[in-house]
Formats: structure tokens, C-alpha cells, sequence
């Protein structure tokens, strides 16, 4: 276990106007009341309240974002308008986050100004309920997955997110640099925040502050974007190979095949981990090409140490009496 | 393994030329040291690390030592971080 993690830590809740200000764009959300923005959401899900309007509050997801429909805006219109306002007035006896409609349906204007009276703000979006929620789903989601900060390198190598780690000063920023010249992509250097997303799939950023920047021991800072333009860097990558960076160690555990595929755990998440052991006139930049290479070939199939062992069991099951002979027979009078 | 919170005393700041001298005097020690801010934890061996702190006069950091000599880096460390970095 070499991983410098910090805590795992998630966001405890949000605010109604980072929730729009996030999403006003791609949901075309128009603001309806103007109240509550400061309003905290807690929970990740959505709710619809249809049940709720129509009387039924047991088990009301009521600390949810609240998605008002088709089905809760006919059925409101299905009112006389006191009904509909008893309706609301039951929903709004318990405190929501805030009211986001979809399909441009319409609010009428008693409605609203109940919402505006408990603090409530209401949104409204021109997208169906399915695609409004696909989009609402994914942000909370993310806002709310589990993250962390590591020391690190994090490299995009030919389309594979390579986090390089290993003790202070052993070397992690020039590999990356190095990795940088050869036209590789840097993602962060020295701070990597985590993200799980999903299950399984681990994201990799920055942070704010330091986007591109380096330190290069003898030299400072460097900024990586400006210096080698905007081919050399990413925002944003999946972490996939962990490359741990370790002095040569005589009695170290090194693998010399690569048949046993190491793991190293990152938020739950088992990532393929790489011990590999540096020592001066290594060439350590491009065996962590060549690392993201095999685990390419490997995700196309490949297996080079399998295949290899396979080779060898098939010659050692033969009784021939030619193993370990020259690979070509004859060299056939071709001297080249 | 030694813990130990500190409070920014300068006026200006964690800014860069305290968090040079900091990770100067960290690199001396063989111990590993890290700094933690809210839900982050640095290297506080690696500059950019601790100036993505951005810690502000009166910001709380908890920092953390584990190694061979922890307690003299601590003691060195914490020491640099009361003194306010001789920008007091």
C-alpha cells in the first residue's frame, strides 16, 4: 500500500443557486419565484409528488428535489382553484429544497405565490420529465459521489489515465514532463482530486488553483499549458493504471511476468497497480508508455505474459528433444 | 505517528514564499508529512500541494508527521508555522 490518499469525503448538501447556476444552460431553466436560492438540497434523488398532491403525504421524499410533470400539472388543473390550492398548501407544509417543472407547463399565479410564501423556489424547463431528469440525476449524482485527494502525477499515455505516485522528490513530475515532451496529455501534477462516479469508474481533475502548473526541483515552477500549449494538457480523466514509483530494492516484490494483474483499492475501487523500481539510467518514461500500451492491449484482448505462458506450456507438453533451438532452421545463404 | 493543529498567524497568508521556506525545512526530515485543510490532505513536502491550500491569516491546518524522526520535524515544522514564518 503506497497510496497517499487524503479521507474519502462527499459533499453534504448543495445550494438551490449552484444547482442553477450549474444547470440553467443545458436545462433552459427560467427562474419562477424569486426566493429560497439559499435553500440546501441534501439528497441526491428526485422525487415526484404527485401522491403527495393528490393527498397521500406518508413517506413523502419531501427533502428531494421535486419534479412536477405532465401528471401533476393535470392533475392540479383537474382542480377547482381552491382544491388546487389546498394541494399545494398540503405539499408545502413540509420544507422543499425547491420545485423544478418540466415541459413549460404553467404554474398559475396563486400557486406561486404560495411557493413564494413558505420560501420555495420554483424553476421551470422547456425538456420532457424523462430528459429533465436524466440531466438532474447525473449532476446530483456527481455533486454528491464520494472524493479524494492524492499526491500524484496524472498523465493521460495514449488515451490511458497513468497516476503516478511514489514517496516526495523520487521523481513523479519529471516522468511527467518527460511524458508531456513526448506528447502525452497532463491532467494534474502533485494534487489529484478523485471522484467516483457510478460503481466503478474513478475520475481524475485537478484542483482550481494549480490547473497545469509543475514543480521541477532545481528549476520551480513551470506552467505547463503555456509552455507546451494546449495539445500537452486535459481537464479531466478516468484513472485507470496506478504506476507507483519505487527505489531498486534487492528483496523488493517486483513481478517479473505480469501474470497476477495487482490492484490497489482508490474509494472501493480496485485499480490496476504497476510497482515499478527506478534506478539512475532507467528509462522510466517510456516503460510507463510501454505500461499503457500492454494495458491497451490487454483491454483489446491481449494478454502478453498469458499468451507467453501458454506458448511454453504447449512446447513443454511436446517430447521433442528441439526445445530452446534457434528460431529460424536454416539461414539459407541470406546474409543480410 | 504525531498530530498536531496549527493556526496561520501572518497577515499575508500561506503564500508563496512561506510555503517555500515550509517545504524547504519538510524536505530535511526523512519522515513523511502531510497537511490537512477541511476534507484535503496535501503532500507538505511538494509546493504545489501546500500552495493549493491557499490558507488564509487564521485558517486552522492539521498537520500530520509519521516517520523516523516525526518528532523533531514536528517540532521544527511547528515552530516555523508559530513564528508566522518571521512575517509577524
Amino acid at each position: 500500500m503506497g497510496i497517499n490518499a487524503g479521507k474519502e469525503y462527499r459533499k453534504k448538501n448543495i445550494t438551490v443557486e449552484f444547482l442553477f447556476e450549474q444547470n440553467k444552460s443545458r436545462l433552459k431553466l427560467e427562474q419562477l419565484t424569486q426566493c429560497g436560492l439559499e435553500n440546501l438540497i441534501r439528497d441526491k434523488n428526485l422525487n415526484r409528488p404527485g401522491l403527495a398532491l393528490a393527498g397521500y403525504i406518508d413517506l413523502f421524499s419531501h427533502d428531494r428535489v421535486q419534479i412536477m410533470g405532465n401528471t401533476e400539472i393535470r392533475y392540479l388543473h383537474s382542480l377547482s382553484i381552491e382544491a388546487r390550492i389546498e394541494a399545494f398548501n398540503r405539499l408545502l407544509k413540509f420544507s422543499l429544497p425547491c420545485i423544478i417543472v418540466t415541459n413549460n407547463n404553467k404554474l398559475v399565479p396563486e400557486v406561486l405565490q404560495i411557493a413564494s410564501d413558505h420560501n420555495v423556489p420554483v424553476f421551470r424547463t422547456p425538456l420532457e420529465t424523462t430528459k429533465a431528469n436524466y440531466f438532474l440525476s447525473d449532476f446530483l449524482d456527481d455533486q454528491f459521489s464520494p472524493q479524494t485527494s492524492i499526491h500524484g502525477s496524472f498523465v493521460d499515455v495514449y488515451g490511458i489515465g497513468l497516476l503516478i505516485i511514489g514517496r516526495s522528490g523520487i521523481g513523479k513530475s519529471e516522468i511527467a514532463l518527460d511524458l508531456v515532451e513526448r506528447g502525452h496529455r497532463l491532467v494534474s501534477d502533485d494534487v489529484v482530486t478523485v471522484t467516483r462516479k457510478g460503481e466503478g469508474i474513478l475520475m481524475g481533475t485537478g484542483t482550481d488553483l494549480v490547473k497545469h502548473f509543475m514543480e521541477i526541483r532545481g528549476l520551480g515552477l513551470i506552467d505547463v499549458q503555456s509552455m507546451f500549449g494546449v495539445r500537452s494538457i486535459r481537464y479531466q480523466k478516468r484513472v485507470e493504471v496506478v504506476v507507483e514509483l519505487m527505489e531498486w530494492d534487492p528483496n523488493g516484490d517486483f513481478t517479473r511476468t505480469g501474470l497476477d494483474q495487482n490492484t490497489i483499492p482508490i474509494l472501493n475501487v480496485e485499480v490496476p497497480h504497476v510497482k515499478l523500481p527506478i534506478f539512475p539510467g532507467k528509462n522510466v518514461t517510456v516503460i510507463t508508455e510501454v505500461i499503457a500500451l500492454n494495458y491497451l492491449l490487454k483491454h483489446y484482448g491481449f494478454d502478453v505474459a498469458k499468451e507467453f505462458s501458454k506458448k511454453l506450456e504447449q512446447v513443454i507438453s511436446q517430447k521433442s528433444k528441439n526445445k530452446g533451438k534457434r528460431s529460424i532452421d536454416y539461414f539459407e545463404h541470406d546474409f543480410e | 505517528m504525531i498530530e498536531q493543529e496549527i493556526t496561520i498567524r501572518n497577515k499575508a497568508g500561506l503564500h508563496t514564499r512561506p510555503a517555500a521556506a515550509l517545504v524547504k525545512l519538510a524536505a530535511k526530515f526523512q519522515s513523511e508529512f502531510f497537511i490537512m485543510r477541511d476534507e484535503m490532505e496535501i503532500n507538505g513536502k511538494s509546493i504545489i500541494g501546500v500552495m493549493t491550500l491557499a490558507a488564509e491569516q487564521g485558517s486552522k491546518l492539521l498537520l500530520r508527521f509519521d516517520g523516523p524522526d516525526e518528532q523533531e520535524a514536528a517540532e521544527a515544522i511547528v515552530h516555523l508555522f508559530n513564528r508566522g514564518f518571521d512575517e509577524v
